[in-house]
C-alpha cells in the first residue's frame, strides 16, 4: 500500500514511492533508488551517482542544508525529517533549500508528519509526504489550501497580500 | 489515601471519579485507600472524548472530612479566591467548608502524573 | 485605527473555519488530546485550573469601542461577566468551555480580532506604547509597523513552530511603555541624521526562569528593510535556538550563549544571503498601512480649558488629573488613564459592564479608540481636555476613577494559583492585600512612583523582575513563600531586580512591603523615587529592616 502523498500542482495523489530508505546499519540494496543519511551519502553516494543510481538524502532536523550545497544538482530528492512535530528546523531547510540553493528535485516530509501542517509544509516548499496520522490525499489538499490569502512570500510562489493588494 | 480527578473535555469543569462516574464536587470523590487500587482505578477511568488530563491527587483526613493535600487541588475544589461566588465554593455546604479549613502544610507532591504512572 | 480589508476578513474567517473543525474533530473523538492541545493552543485556548482559558489578542493593545462592546459580550455570554487584561496588552477569559470556542471566534471575526498565536512557540501578539499616535514624544507611530509584524508574523509559514514562544516589541518615544529591552526583539524607532528613519534593534531580553535585558544587535536598520532583519532574526534562532531544554529554549539563551557579538554577526549574514525585497513589503503596503493611523480627526482647540481647570476645585479631580492625566501631542486634549487596580480589586480585571461603559466613553469622548497597557490598565487616548470631567464623573459612578497610576498600589498581578495551572502560589489576594494597605490615596500620593509586579510562577507573567519591588511565588515544601527583588525596571533603564534575601510565608509580605516602604521614606532624599533611593543606597538598609522584623 502505498504510504506517500506527492502534490502536483493544485492536486495530490498516493504515489508510489520507489525509493528505499537505508538503515543506518544496513547494505545498499544491489539495485534501485535509495535515500541515504547524510553520513552515508558522504561514503558512497558518489558512486552510487556514478553508477547512474537515483539517489535521495535524509536530513536529521539539526543538520545543515549547506552540507548538500555541492551535491544538489546530482540529488533526486531531499527528505527533511521532522522528529516531532513541533521541531520547526525542517521548515527553514526546506525554503533554503528551494529559495536558496534552486533545488527542483522532491522535498520529501517525514517522520512525525500530519495533516495540520501540510499548509505549513506546502508553502515552504515540501511536495512529498509520508503522512504519520492516517490522512488522505483529499485531507491534505483541503488543508494545505485551506488559506484563500497569505502574508508573507515562501517558497511556493503564492502572492502575499501586500502584492495582491498593490495590483 | 488518593482521588481521581480530571477536568472535562467539552466544559473543562473539574471533575472526580467515582467507581465509574465523574462527580462535579470533590466532597463525591471515591477515595481510594490502596495505592495501586488509585492507579489502576485511573488507568480504567481514561476516556478520551469526556474528559482530559486525568491524574490522581493526595486527600487527608481533615476536622470534620477531607480535604485535598496539595494547595493547588484545594483550588481546584474550591474556586478562585478573588471570586467567592466562582467555581464549587459558590453552593458552599459542609464538604466545602472542610476544604476551606483545612490547614495544615499543603504538600504540592499531591499530583500524580498519569503518564509516569503508565511505564 | 488599522481596518481589515477584504483579505484579512477571509483569513481570519478562514482560520476560525479551521479551528472549529479541528474542534469538532477532537470532541468526535478523531484526534487524541495529545494532537489537539497544540492546534487549540495555537489558538490561544489553555486548560487552566477550573475550565478553559480563552486568551485574546488585542493588537499591539488597540481596540475600538465596538471591539471592547465584542468582548464585554463575551464576557457576559460565554464567561462569567468579567475579562483579564494581561500584561501581554491581551485579554483573558477564565471559564470558557470548548464546545463554545468556535462561535466565540466567530463573533470576534466580526470585530476584526482573533485568538491567533497568542500561545504556541510562534510569534506572539506585538507589544507597543498604549500612547501611540497621542504623544508628542514619539518621533513615528509605532502602530504602523507594528501591524506589518503583526500581518507579516501571521501563520509564518517557517516560524510557527519555533525553539519557544516570540515576543517583539516596538516603540518610538524616549520613555520606553512597552518594556521593549525585556522582549525577544525590541525595536526602538530612530532618526537618522539625515533624518531618515529606522530601528535600533535589540534582541535576546526577557524574564522567566533567567532574565536579561536585551543587547543591541544594531544601531540603526533602515526602517523598510524591517521584515528581512526580522526574518534573518528568525531564521537564526529558529535554526540554532536549543529544542532540548524548556528553560534553555528562548532566543535569550542563544544571545546570551553566543554574545551579542556573534549573534549579531550571523543575523547580517543571513541578511545578507536572503533576497530582501522579496520579503519586504512594498513602500505603497507601508503608506496603506500609515493612512489607517492619520491622526484621528482632531478638533483645533486652544491649549487650555476653562472647564477642566475649574474642576481641579473639586480635589478628587484634581488627584485624578495629577496621576492619570497626561499630555497630548493635541492642544486641548489629554491622554486618560482608567486604573483597573481599585484596591482590593484583581488587578487588570474588567466587567462586562464596565467594559460597556468604557467603550461609550470611548465613542463619545476619546474619537473611538481604547488602549491596553502592559501594566493591565486601560487609555482614552484621545480625550478633549472639556471633556475630561466627564469622563471622571462617569469613571467614578463605574468604580474605575482610582487615581493610583504608577503608584504603590497600581501593581501588576498574574492569575497565579487562583487560575493558572502552572502556579506555585497565588498572586491576586498579594496584590490585593497590599493595595488595600495603601489604599489611602494621600499616603500613596506621598510614597510616588513605585512599581510593585508580583508573579506566580516563575514563568514571570507579572514581570517580577523588572519590578522596583518583584514578589515571586514559590513552593517550599508545598507552602506558598514569597521571594522579594528589589530595583527592576522595565523602562528605558531597564535593570533586572535584585534578590532581597529569603523567601517570606505569605501572612509576612504585606508588612515586608510596608517596611520596605518605610524605609524608602526614611532614606529618601529630595525628588527621589523608590527606584532611585534603592539605586543609591543599595539592598542593605530594605535587607536588613525586612529581616530584622524576623528575629
Ligand atoms: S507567572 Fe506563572 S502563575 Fe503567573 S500566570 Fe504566568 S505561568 Fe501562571
Amino acid at each position: 500500500m502505498p504510504k506517500l502523498i506527492r502534490l502536483h500542482g493544485q492536486a495530490a495523489d498516493w504515489a508510489n514511492d520507489s525509493f528505499v530508505l537505508v538503515g543506518e546499519e544496513d547494505a545498499v540494496p544491489a539495485s534501485g533508488d535509495v535515500i541515504l543519511s547524510l553520513a552515508r551519502f558522504q561514503a558512497e553516494g558518489a558512486a552510487l551517482l556514478d553508477d547512474g543510481r537515483s539517489v535521495g538524502v535524509v536530513l536529521e532536523s539539526d543538520q545543515a542544508v549547506e552540507d548538500l550545497a555541492y551535491d544538489l544538482p546530482r540529488l533526486s530528492l531531499v527528505a527533511l525529517r521532522f522528529p516531532k512535530f513541533r521541531d520547526g528546523r525542517a521548515y527553514t531547510s526546506a525554503r533554503l533549500l528551494r529559495e536558496r540553493f534552486g533545488f527542483g528535485g522532491e522535498i520529501r516530509a517525514v517522520g512525525d508528519v500530519n495533516r495540520e501542517q501540510a499548509g505549513f509544509f506546502v508553502r515552504c516548499g515540501f511536495d512529498a509526504f509520508e503522512p504519520a496520522d492516517g490522512s488522505t490525499p483529499e485531507q491534505w489538499l483541503a488543508a494545505a489550501h485551506r488559506f484563500r490569502h497569505v502574508y508573507q512570500r515562501g517558497a511556493d510562489g503564492r502572492e502575499p497580500a501586500f502584492v495582491e493588494r498593490n495590483g | 489515601m488518593k482521588a481521581l480527578t480530571a477536568n472535562t473535555l467539552r466544559e473543562g469543569e473539574v471533575v472526580f471519579w467515582n467507581k465509574g462516574a465523574w462527580k462535579l464536587r470533590f466532597g463525591e470523590a471515591e477515595l481510594f485507600e490502596d495505592d495501586a487500587v488509585a492507579e489502576a482505578a485511573a488507568l480504567a477511568a481514561v476516556n478520551p472524548t469526556q474528559i482530559v488530563e486525568p491524574y490522581l491527587i493526595d486527600v487527608e483526613a481533615a476536622e470534620d472530612g477531607f480535604a485535598p493535600v496539595a494547595f493547588r487541588e484545594r483550588v481546584r475544589a474550591l474556586g478562585p479566591q478573588n471570586h467567592p461566588q466562582h467555581g464549587k465554593q459558590a453552593e458552599g455546604g459542609h464538604d466545602i467548608e472542610v476544604i476551606q479549613h483545612a490547614h495544615g502544610v499543603a504538600r504540592s507532591a499531591g499530583r500524580h502524573n498519569l503518564i509516569k504512572l503508565k511505564k | 485605527m488599522y481596518r481589515y480589508d477584504a483579505i484579512d476578513r477571509a483569513f481570519v474567517q478562514d482560520r476560525t473555519a479551521e479551528f472549529a473543525g479541528q474542534v469538532v474533530r477532537r470532541l468526535a473523538g478523531e484526534i487524541t488530546e495529545d494532537q489537539f492541545k497544540p492546534l487549540r493552543l495555537m489558538n490561544g485556548l489553555y486548560l487552566q485550573l477550573h475550565a478553559y482559558m480563552l486568551r485574546v489578542s488585542v493588537p499591539y493593545g488597540t481596540l475600538s469601542s465596538v471591539q471592547l462592546k465584542k468582548l464585554a459580550h463575551i464576557a457576559r455570554t460565554y464567561d462569567k461577566g468579567y475579562g483579564h487584561f494581561t500584561t501581554r496588552q491581551n485579554i483573558q477569559f477564565h471559564w470558557i468551555k470548548l464546545a463554545d470556542t468556535p462561535a466565540i471566534l466567530g463573533e470576534l471575526a466580526m470585530v476584526e480580532m482573533h485568538a491567533l498565536q497568542t500561545s504556541g512557540n510562534c510569534i506572539r501578539n506585538i507589544t507597543s506604547d498604549p500612547r501611540a499616535g497621542a504623544t508628542a514624544e514619539e518621533i513615528d507611530d509605532p502602530r504602523v509597523w507594528s501591524e506589518l509584524i503583526r500581518q507579516w508574523s501571521a501563520i509564518h509559514p517557517e516560524f510557527s513552530f519555533l525553539p519557544r514562544k516570540f515576543k517583539i516589541a516596538v516603540t518610538a518615544a524616549p520613555q520606553d511603555r512597552t518594556a521593549a529591552k525585556l522582549h525577544d526583539i525590541g525595536l526602538l524607532l530612530r532618526r537618522a541624521r539625515d533624518g531618515s528613519l529606522g530601528f535600533e534593534v535589540i534582541a535576546g531580553g526577557g524574564m522567566g526562569r533567567t532574565p536579561y535585558v536585551g543587547p543591541t544587535i544594531r544601531e540603526f536598520l533602515p526602517a523598510h528593510h524591517l521584515l528581512s532583519y526580522l526574518e534573518a532574526i528568525l531564521r537564526v534562532y529558529n535554526r540554532h535556538g536549543r529544542r532540548d531544554n524548556i528553560y534553555k529554549a528562548r532566543i535569550k539563551i542563544l544571545v546570551a550563549q553566543l554574545g551579542a557579538e556573534e549573534f549579531a554577526r550571523q543575523v547580517e549574514a543571513e541578511w545578507e544571503a536572503m533576497d530582501r525585497p522579496s520579503v519586504d513589503a512594498p513602500d505603497t503596503e507601508l503608506a496603506r498601512i500609515r493612512g489607517f493611523f492619520n491622526p484621528p480627526g482632531f478638533a483645533v482647540l486652544p491649549p487650555k480649558s476653562e472647564v477642566f481647570e475649574g474642576a481641579k476645585a473639586d480635589p478628587a479631580f484634581a488627584r485624578f488629573v495629577r496621576n492619570n492625566v497626561h499630555a497630548h501631542k493635541q492642544p486641548g486634549y489629554a491622554i486618560v488613564d482608567i486604573s483597573l487596580k481599585a484596591p482590593g480589586e484583581t488587578p487588570g480585571d474588567a466587567t462586562a459592564d464596565q467594559m460597556d461603559a468604557i467603550a461609550d466613553l470611548a465613542e463619545r469622548f476619546s474619537l473611538d479608540e481604547i488602549r491596553v497597557t502592559h501594566e493591565q490598565n486601560l487609555v482614552l487616548p484621545h480625550v478633549r481636555l472639556d471633556d475630561v470631567p466627564a469622563v471622571f464623573a462617569t469613571l467614578k459612578a463605574i468604580g474605575l476613577s482610582t487615581p493610583n497610576i504608577n503608584l504603590v498600589s497600581d501593581i501588576i498581578a498574574c492569575p497565579g494559583l487562583d487560575y493558572c495551572a502552572l502556579a506555585n502560589a497565588r498572586a491576586i489576594p498579594v496584590a490585593q492585600d497590599i493595595a488595600t494597605r495603601f489604599a489611602d490615596p494621600e499616603r500613596a500620593e506621598l510614597i510616588g512612583e513605585l512599581k510593585i509586579k508580583i508573579s506566580g510562577c516563575i514563568n514571570a507573567c507579572g514581570h517580577h523582575h523588572v519590578g522596583h519591588i518583584g514578589i515571586l511565588g514559590v513552593d517550599k515544601k508545598g507552602e506558598e513563600f514569597y521571594q522579594f527583588t528589589l530595583g527592576g525596571s522595565a523602562a528605558e533603564d531597564a535593570e533586572v531586580g535584585k534578590i532581597l534575601g529569603p523567601g517570606l510565608p505569605a501572612n509576612r509580605v504585606g508588612d515586608a512591603v510596608e517596611t520596605l516602604v518605610d524605609v524608602y521614606l526614611r532614606e529618601r532624599k529630595d525628588g527621589e523615587r523608590f527606584l532611585d533611593t534603592y539605586r543609591r543606597t543599595g539592598l542593605t538598609p530594605f535587607k536588613e529592616a525586612v529581616y530584622a522584623e524576623a528575629h
